[in-house]
């Protein structure tokens, strides 16, 4: 890294910066696209069908259909690009950036693997430096922002479709926001901190010998209310009340087309790649190895891989288990059950400490 | 009148909701796992270009002209296939020949243009059926596609090659004799 950043005649620090942020962002990006290809094939094996496996590299390497993400990319380039004749244009070019940029900001905090020592400076695997005094508290209201694109993207495409599709969206945010957040305080109870690191600090060792110190074992209430909240927070089945198919034609997307429309396709990839790394760093321990001590780097990197992966599959798991809610099904749900459930959970806990377990 | 709906009555764990969806999902991976681990050629999906259907007995595909071992045709131009034509795809122009030394010889008659329109054709056979010498078959061959309407009009000479390479046998553009007409053979 010091050679490197001497090369560039840059500091260590910034090099590394640079470094981690093409390795995220590229990584998120890319992981997003093959999760599309995930999604298709694994919706198709679900349904006792084939999915994409023809599209081939140069007409020969096949490789199960990997190349379908990138043939598709390249198909939604040279489409015809239009914009509604009643469509506010501004905004209708500016939506699918606004969906796309909150899904990967939610990713900044969260540490991919432990930090590490090297020629007398820290280098910790996450963009923002821990004691950076956001902590979980911003993937939180970036996630919060996320609406935003769904929403100007209903409004400014001047469709009736679409806005219903938005108007849902926001509705829902509404009903399920609260209920998140507050299963995820008790977790702050819990570590003693809202740092990213400081949680998954807390959930090194093991629990009774047996189990891994993970919080879902300490909170599976809480663990309960904030995947489901997740599901809402990614648009995604069963709660993908903003792209109804069946109801409301795509919903918030119907006039989108082209690169426009990818985008919009891929800023929900993203947002599940950064939900399902949430999910494994506040609840399945981060890259924490179970009953490793003081795994190393490449080692907790590829458990935190692992977890993140694992969630992102239970995403696609999921949407082609369930059906779509109704959109007050999901507000009941989201004030009359999770609300009441994070709001027990978090006293619970907060009882619990107080009699000091 | 109205209808007593039955209500289900769910337990609790039911109603939870996080039981039957995790029974869900049992399903799922079961089919998921299912088919990941069946090789190809058991799958439902037949996987069209690379792997073709075997088609059922008595499918009604493409036509073939039936002919003799020596490779006399067995139509005789008697005209019930056109018909009995509903799409009224056929088209025949019979001309006459005599050799008694071939199988054909003796019914005098044969077509000398045999036509079927493929793009009109239902494939009902009804052909098939009106013809009283069993010359007209209509096989298992559904891939009838060409790049222009003219291609899909089939000769006499198409029509008896259709299976040619399915059979295994010689492919033929030629009557083993010569059209006779009868004045010349009563002269
Ligand atoms: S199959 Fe039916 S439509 Fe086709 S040529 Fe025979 S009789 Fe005519
Ligand atoms: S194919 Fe059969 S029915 Fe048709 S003209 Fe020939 S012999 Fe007659």
């Amino acid at each position: 890294m010091d050679k490197l950043a001497s090369l560039l005649h840059t500091s260590p620090a910034i090099a590394w910066m640079v470094a981690k942020l093409v390795i995220v962002f590229a990584g998120v990006f890319s992981l997003a696209a093959v999760w599309t290809w995930v999604e298709r094939r694994g919706s198709a094996m679900i349904q006792d069908r084939i999915g994409p496996n023809r599209a081939a590299l140069f007409g020969k390497i096949k490789i199960i259909g990997l190349a379908q993400p990138l043939a598709d990319g390249i198909k939604f380039f040279f489409k015809e690009d239009l914009v509604p004749h009643d469509a506010n244009k501004g905004l209708f070019w500016l939506a699918p950036f606004l969906a796309l940029v909150p899904a990967l900001m939610g990713f900044a905090v969260i540490p991919f693997g432990r930090s590490f020592v090297s020629g007398g400076q820290e280098y910790h695997l996450a963009l923002l430096d821990p004691g950076n005094g956001m902590g979980l508290l911003y993937p939180l209201a970036i996630g919060g922002m996320a609406v935003y694109g769904v929403l100007v993207a209903a409004w400014s495409s001047n469709n009736k479709w679409s806005i219903l599709g938005g108007m849902r969206s926001s509705a829902a945010m509404v009903s399920y926001e609260i209920g998140m957040s507050l299963a995820v305080v008790a977790l702050f109870m819990r570590a003693g901190g809202y740092d990213p690191s400081e949680i998954i600090t807390a959930q090194g060792g093991t629990l009774w010998k047996v189990l891994p110190n993970w919080n879902i074992f300490h909170q599976p209430l809480g663990f309960i209310v904030f995947f489901t909240c997740m599901f809402a927070e990614t648009n995604r089945l069963p709660f993908d009340f903003a792209e109804g198919e069946s109801e409301i034609v795509a919903g918030f997307n119907t006039e989108y087309g082209s690169m426009k429309f990818s985008l919009l396709a891929l800023s929900e990839y993203c947002h599940l790649m950064t939900a399902s790394a949430l999910m494994a760093t506040l609840y399945f321990g981060g890259w924490q190895v179970p009953f490793v001590q003081d795994p190393s780097v490449m080692l907790s990197v590829l458990s935190f891989l692992v977890k993140m992966l694992f969630f992102a599959w239970v995403f696609v798991w999921i949407r082609w288990t369930l059906p779509r809610f109704r959109y007050d099904q999901l507000m009941h749900l989201g004030w009359k059950a999770m609300l009441p459930m994070s709001m027990v959970n978090l006293v619970f806990h907060a009882w619990r400490m107080s009699q000091g377990h | 009148m109205g209808v007593v709906v039955k209500k289900v009555e769910l337990s609790w764990l039911d109603r939870t909701y996080v039981w039957p969806v995790m029974k869900g999902m049992g399903i799922t991976f079961q089919h998921f796992l299912k088919q990941l681990f069946t090789p190809t050629a058991k799958r439902y999906t037949i996987q069209y270009p690379d792997m073709k259907k075997e088609m059922p007995e008595g499918y009604r595909g493409l036509h073939e002209l039936k002919r003799f071992e020596d490779g006399a045709i067995k139509c005789v131009a008697c005209f019930m296939c056109q018909e009995a034509c509903p799409a009224r795809c056929i088209s025949i122009e019979a001309e006459e020949f005599s050799d008694l030394n071939i199988t054909q010889g003796f019914e005098e008659k044969r077509p000398a243009k045999f036509s079927i329109d493929m793009l009109r054709c239902i494939y009902c056979g009804m052909c098939e059926e009106a013809c009283p010498k069993d010359a007209i078959w209509l096989r298992k061959d559904y891939e009838v596609a060409a790049y222009d309407r003219l291609s899909l009009l089939y000769g006499k000479w198409d029509l008896m090659n259709t299976y040619t390479a399915t059979d295994g046998k010689e492919r033929i553009a030629q009557d083993p004799t010569p059209s006779v007409p009868r004045r010349t053979i009563a002269l």
